[in-house]
């Protein structure tokens, strides 16, 4: 059996000094899973990612991420996180977004001199090629629609190649067909880089489609549903 | 007995109207300051008498302050042209060139200090001793800070510059900080969890998520340094104030003067008007919110 990317062992998580928002999470993940997160606003799913993520500490039990419960220490770049409004940065171009996927493997020297290797830029140049923005390469982040913004969001993750991504509603507010295509690049990750996926969305129907599994928030407590029943033909999924 | 009624009624009659009353307590308090500080209505008269003469005096402006040559310019002038090397536009240059190094070397100094006193960049115990360090520079006014550099380096623009180099870290440092603690949640989040280190977070994703604002208070700054930078100059730090002085302490040449005053005037004012209209270039709403670039801010017909 493989070691999971991921380990919850009776995890409570909300903030410090409140109650809990949900208790006691058990949960695994492996590369290349997709697991997909439902629930209503407000139930605790970006607490969790952040969680995840290592941006707020669990309140109770263990949280392992490549077996590694401090995740300061973890490699750089190991966790790649796609938040609600994409955290891009607005002035910057498309390039320079997507390139920022690359600075966890950057140089002290490459950092400080602001200068990414040629690796580095043509990795860059592939994902934005790849999610279909490389005519809008020079464009800034803020004159682009939310769609092309949230491909931006995954060509920084496609050039960072995390372990472990977080995607929080990173398809929501789209129409279908750039839903798709955000969702395919997205899953290329798991599927062709064994990245471990945690996604969370509104749409129960959409997690059913393209998750491995999906878990659901409901009284305090994350269920897991039966595994999904349709899948997208593109995605390869056979049921 | 009924003047004690007076006072009695006209005290309810102010009690329903409290606006009156903090009026009334305002002009006396005003009154009562002034009266220790020996300000009356002679020395007022005195003054105002002392202003007539010195403006018959000044007027009208000698404007040969952009035509006579500065022998005595500090440093000498070496161009042939006695326009170049009048005391109107050496300075007026020395101002321009005080306030562009000053906002330069303050800039790049004063960045990394406020990112580091950044409350969502650093942690708490770094940002609040740079808040301080910041705050210590601008205890000083950039006058006292002329005066003392004066007496460190000598008379001249060199005493200028270390001043208003100084009080800028000060003044844009605390700009700086507050656009940056005013840059989303959600950047930042994104580039902590993905492993990248303080100073990468803040190169990264921070500043050039704050740029806009940035530069439009790198604009501002170096007009404020152009305004202060004549001021300096008062205490022998260079610039415009210094040749105002000269014509001011010995020789009482209020119509040279008040040509100085106007030349600096016109000056504060186009830059101003040039400033004002590039910062409405990166201050702008949400959606029209442009990249910000160096050639946009030196060549601003060249970016669209």
């Amino acid at each position: 059996m493989p070691e999971p990317i991921l380990r919850l062992t009776g995890v409570d998580i909300g903030f410090a000094g409140e109650e809990a928002l949900v208790h006691e999470i058990n949960l695994e993940a492996y590369a290349g899973e997709v697991i997909g997160l439902n629930g209503v606003s407000g139930i605790g799913k970006t607490t969790l990612l952040r969680t995840l993520a290592g941006l707020v500490p669990p309140l109770i039990g263990e949280l392992e991420v490549l077996g590694q419960s401090d995740l300061s220490q973890l490699p750089r770049g190991s966790i790649g996180y796609i938040p609600q409004r994409l955290g891009l940065v607005h002035h910057q171009t498309v390039g320079y977004n997507a390139l920022m996927g690359a600075l966890p493997g950057a140089s002290w020297w490459q950092t400080l001199l602001s200068l990414p290797s040629g690796e580095m830029r043509q990795a860059a140049r592939d994902a934005v090629e790849a999610v279909g923005l490389s005519e809008k390469m020079l464009d800034p982040v803020s004159l682009l629609s939310g769609g092309e913004q949230r491909r931006v969001a995954v060509a920084r993750s496609l050039v960072q190649r995390p372990r472990l991504l977080l995607a929080d509603e990173c398809l929501g507010e789209l129409d279908e067909t750039t839903s798709e295509t955000v969702a395919v690049q997205l899953l290329s990750l798991a599927r062709e880089h064994d990245t471990c996926i945690v996604l969370v969305d509104h749409s129960p129907a959409r997690t059913a489609a393209l998750c491995d599994r999906v878990l659901n928030f409901r009284r305090g407590r994350l269920v897991e549903d039966e595994p999904g029943l349709i899948r997208l033909p593109m995605l390869g999924g056979d049921n | 007995m009924a003047e004690r009624g007076r006072l009695a009624s006209t005290w309810l009659m102010l009690r329903k109207r409290p606006r009156l009353l903090t009026l009334i307590g305002l002009g006396l308090l005003a009154i009562l300051v002034a009266l220790h500080l020996q300000i009356t209505g002679p020395s007022l008269a005195q003054g105002f008498d002392n202003l007539l003469v010195i403006l018959a005096e000044a007027w009208p402006p000698d404007f040969s302050v952009l035509t006579n040559r500065a022998s005595w310019a500090n440093p000498p002038c070496n161009f042939e042209s006695d326009v170049l090397c009048s005391p109107a536009v050496i300075g007026l240059v020395q101002t321009l060139e005080i306030a562009f190094l000053a906002t330069l070397f303050g800039m790049v100094l004063s960045l990394p200090l406020a990112t580091m006193a950044a409350h969502n960049l650093s942690p708490a115990w770094l940002s609040s001793a740079m808040r301080s360090l910041l705050a210590a520079f601008r205890v000083l006014p950039s006058l006292i800070w002329a005066l003392l550099f004066v007496i460190i380096v000598g008379i001249g623009p060199l005493a200028g510059v270390l001043a208003m180099t100084l009080y800028t870290i000060g003044y844009l440092g605390k700009l700086q900080y507050e656009a940056l603690e005013g840059v989303g949640r959600q950047p930042l989040e994104a580039a902590r969890a993905m492993g990248l280190s303080r100073a990468q977070v803040a190169r990264y994703f921070a500043i050039p998520e704050a740029s806009n604002s940035l530069l439009s208070q790198l604009l501002f700054m170096f007009e404020y340094n152009v305004r202060h930078g004549s001021v300096v100059g008062l205490v022998g730090a260079g610039g415009i104030g210094w040749y105002m002085q000269y014509y001011l302490a010995p020789f009482r040449l209020y119509d040279r003067v008040l040509a100085l005053l106007i030349v600096l005037y016109v000056t504060v004012v186009i830059i101003d008007a040039v400033s004002l209209r590039l910062r409405r270039r990166f201050i702008e709403s949400d959606e029209q919110m442009r990249r910000p670039n160096w050639r946009g801010v030196f060549l601003p017909w060249k970016s669209d």
